[in-house]
């Protein structure tokens, strides 16, 4: 190549980037010192590189003083390498000539590897040396242009995911759709009511996931589970492992006699633990695909070599108990990664006495005691005995603001707590005096003040403080809190008759496994990690892998929404030409020479 | 913790630093007053004046006299409840093991404690053995207890706490 043999005119710039640099660093110094450096031809100093003056008086330079590599002594590359190529493009110079070194880091306020003045001065020094050793042995990386496939794997079939398949599905492309459950619609369809509006969740949920299992670009795999992903960028190839039914979707009208029928039970995963279902099950009246299917650790032919019930009564003949385990195999242009959120397991938390004390219940599962299609039918019973509370007490923040738990705020749980309480007190039971005790209220979006007023005003007792412990009395199974209440400030002892823990949202189990199959990083509290918190919350370390939705941080439903279409929005630009430009990858061992 | 109104220009913004400069209190500006220090406190439920929420925020404002000079920073009964309940970390139990020192120090100690101490220099024995005990004692032929006043004496010159005085 012809840039071998031509001499090599560095040029360095160091930015000030207003105090953020030149607070903390001493610029002479570290001029006088990159000065000296060997091959450096040119350096100059700039107040704001990255502002228009600052990259025209880069392009001037470069063209003046015939400069044909150029490294900016500023920020981080994720951040601005882009800009200064571009800059050093429009004055003649290869992006690969053109780099960008971050000594930003030693001396901004707020970074996690802030030193002192004199240490920034020895690392950028170093980092600077470093930098014009390396320009000088780059050579021009070609780019080639790579096809990429129209379709798209989403994974995780929640609202968050049912949206990013829409968007896509209406853009043109082909849409996988992968469930790791027999339905679609994820934890939304169980919270029964939504905040702020009230509205009835499976009721604007239906709309989209009908339209989604209905969608000619839509192809929804349910019960299935990513198993290997391999490839690039417009060119994945991904196994994906759909577990058997027992049941011939095709044949299956959803009639339900089969249930009837069934005579073994199952505890049901759809009830948050409290109710029963059977073998053949339908998870709930709207479920999506509605097909009925075995759980073959409950059923009695799978288990015994028995029963076969269900077989003789399907007035269609759709039971199948031959069927196999089927891998099925994909190409697609880009994944989506909308695996959502698990409830927190509060049992851990030993001082209230979850799994212990029958009348300690999680906020996820009051949602399925008051949901009508629940394992009471929408009456609000205790566990122990089936009675009416008179008093509930509700703690939130279980397993979130802990430093021996989860250090981060969930932002949601003071909102679904709050609409439990407006669904007790205005449609359930009335007459129950509820305790809302917290540490800070947090109503933070679009009507969410003036839902928490509204809350207010129904006459239920916030207390601020967090209670110590729980103790059940073993009698009447009632619980005392042992709670502060600092605006009075006596001690309280609170009697519930149920308590009702508000839980953190977690990672659900297998993201770690999923993120090593997708190659992409996690965060310090287990979700995926975005490749910027503010601006670029989608993307992740690989291109053409996106997250969406509670897999990236817990968040209520219309951010969900937000990233969701963000993520098909990601999506769709990258794959839209049908082509993409990469840059090539040159593998040199020896003598021989791999491209690629 | 009195009745007044609490001027901000008489406070201490310094105390707070002061306290957290000792490693084991270090977390306690992490304090968000949720209570459960508080709530769960043994102390708190016999003596309900005594409440490490209120202490907590009294340090935080700069009370350095009202906190050093209170009865209730010698309250503690040492169970750690607190400490074990509390979602932010704080040590509350070391928090007023540093407020002990400095009130020590400073003059604030209870009258009761540095008598206490003086009995010990003088006999080695925190409480006096009562004459039926001792007799007892011979009975069952077990030894005689004797305090070792000396040894007692010399520990104590060599931490300093001879020259603690009550705040009289």
């Amino acid at each position: 190549m012809s840039d071998r043999k031509e001499e090599k005119r560095i040029g360095v710039i160091l930015c000030h980037c207003g105090k953020n640099i030149a607070g903390g660093v001493d610029i002479e110094s570290l001029h006088k010192a990159v000065e000296k450096m060997e091959g450096v031809v040119f350096i100059a100093e700039n107040r704001f590189s990255c502002s228009e003056e600052g990259q025209a008086t880069i392009q001037q330079l470069i063209k003046e003083n015939k400069l044909n590599r150029f490294i900016v002594a500023a920020c981080d590359p994720t951040l601005h390498l882009a800009t200064f190529q571009r800059c050093g493009e429009k004055a003649g110079l290869n992006p690969a000539f053109m780099d960008l070194i971050d000594i930003r880091k030693w001396t901004m306020h707020g970074s996690p590897v802030k030193v002192d003045s004199k240490q920034a001065l020895e690392n950028s020094k170093e980092l600077i040396k470093r930098a014009v050793k390396r320009i000088r042995l780059k050579r021009i990386i070609p780019k080639i242009a790579v096809k990429t496939e129209p379709s798209v794997l989403i994974i995780g079939g929640g609202i968050a995911g049912v949206e990013a398949s829409l968007e896509l599905a209406d853009k043109g492309y082909k849409v996988f759709l992968v469930e790791r459950l027999p339905t679609i619609g994820g934890k939304m369809a169980l919270l029964y009511k939504i905040f702020p509006t009230n509205d009835c969740a499976p009721c604007i949920l239906a709309p989209k996931t009908a339209y989604a299992n209905a969608h000619a670009n839509i192809t929804p795999l349910t019960n299935s589970e990513v198993m290997e992903v391999q490839g690039y960028i417009g060119n994945f190839r991904v196994k994906i492992l759909q577990k058997p039914r027992y049941i011939e979707e095709k044949k299956c009208t959803g009639c339900g006699i089969c249930i009837e029928k069934c005579p073994s039970k199952a505890p049901n995963e759809y009830a948050a633990g409290m109710g029963e279902r059977k073998a053949i099950y339908i998870p709930y009246p709207q479920a999506i695909p509605l097909k009925a299917i075995i759980d073959a650790e409950h059923c009695l032919y799978f288990q015994k070599n028995v029963c076969r019930i269900c077989e003789k009564v399907c007035p269609t003949g759709a039971i199948d108990f031959e069927q196999k385990p089927k891998m099925i195999e994909l190409k697609v242009g880009a994944i989506i990664v909308a695996t959502g959120f698990e409830e927190y397991d509060p049992s851990e938390k030993t001082e209230y006495g979850y799994g212990r004390y029958g009348n300690v219940i999680t906020q996820f599962q009051l949602a399925r005691l008051l949901d009508i299609d629940g394992p009471t039918k929408g009456k609000l019973l205790r566990p122990t005995d089936g009675k009416e509370p008179k008093s509930i007490a509700m703690i939130q923040c279980v397993g979130s603001r802990d430093e021996s738990t989860n250090p981060y705020c969930s932002g949601v749980c003071c909102m679904y707590a709050l609409k439990h309480i407006q669904i007790i007190k205005e449609m359930v039971l009335p007459t129950a005096e509820i305790y809302f005790c917290h540490i800070d209220v947090r109503a933070v979006g679009k009507g969410y003040e003036e839902y928490y007023r509204r809350t207010r005003g129904l006459g239920v007792v916030f207390l601020h403080g967090r209670p110590s412990e729980i103790i059940e009395n073993p009698e009447t199974r009632n619980l005392i809190l042992k709670v502060e209440d600092p605006d009075i400030g006596e001690r309280t002892e609170l009697e519930a008759d149920l308590v009702v823990l508000s839980c953190a949202m977690v990672p659900p189990h297998g993201t770690k496994q999923l993120s090593e199959l997708l190659h992409i990083e996690l965060d310090e509290n287990g979700f995926y990690k975005e490749v910027h918190p503010k601006l670029q919350p989608v993307e992740t370390s690989a291109r053409g892998i996106y997250i969406c939705g509670c897999a990236q941080w817990p968040k209520d439903i219309p951010h969900a929404i937000v990233q969701a279409k963000a993520a098909a929005s990601c999506v769709d630009s990258e794959l839209r030409k049908g082509e993409i430009k990469l840059p090539e990858f040159i593998v040199k061992t020896g003598k021989n020479k791999l491209r690629g | 913790m009195s009745n007044k109104i609490i001027r901000t220009a008489e406070l201490d913004p310094n105390f707070k630093f002061e306290v957290t400069a000792h490693e084991s209190a270090r977390d306690l500006n992490y304090c968000f007053a949720c209570g459960s220090c508080s709530a769960g406190c043994p102390i708190h439920e016999v003596f309900p004046d005594y409440n490490p929420r209120k202490l907590a925020k009294m340090i935080k404002l700069g009370l350095r006299k009202e906190v050093l000079s209170s009865d209730y920073i010698w309250y503690c009964a040492t169970c750690r409840t607190c400490e074990q309940r509390c979602p932010q970390k704080v040590s509350f139990f070391n928090v007023l093991n540093v407020l002990k020192n400095i009130a020590a120090k400073e003059g604030y100690a209870p009258t009761a404690w540095v008598e206490q101490t003086k009995q010990v220099m003088q006999t080695g024995i925190v409480f006096p053995i009562e004459e039926t005990c001792v007799k007892k004692r011979e009975q069952l032929s077990l030894p005689s207890l004797k305090g070792e006043g000396k040894k007692a004496k010399k520990l104590i010159e060599t931490t300093g706490l001879d020259e603690i005085e009550s705040r009289g």
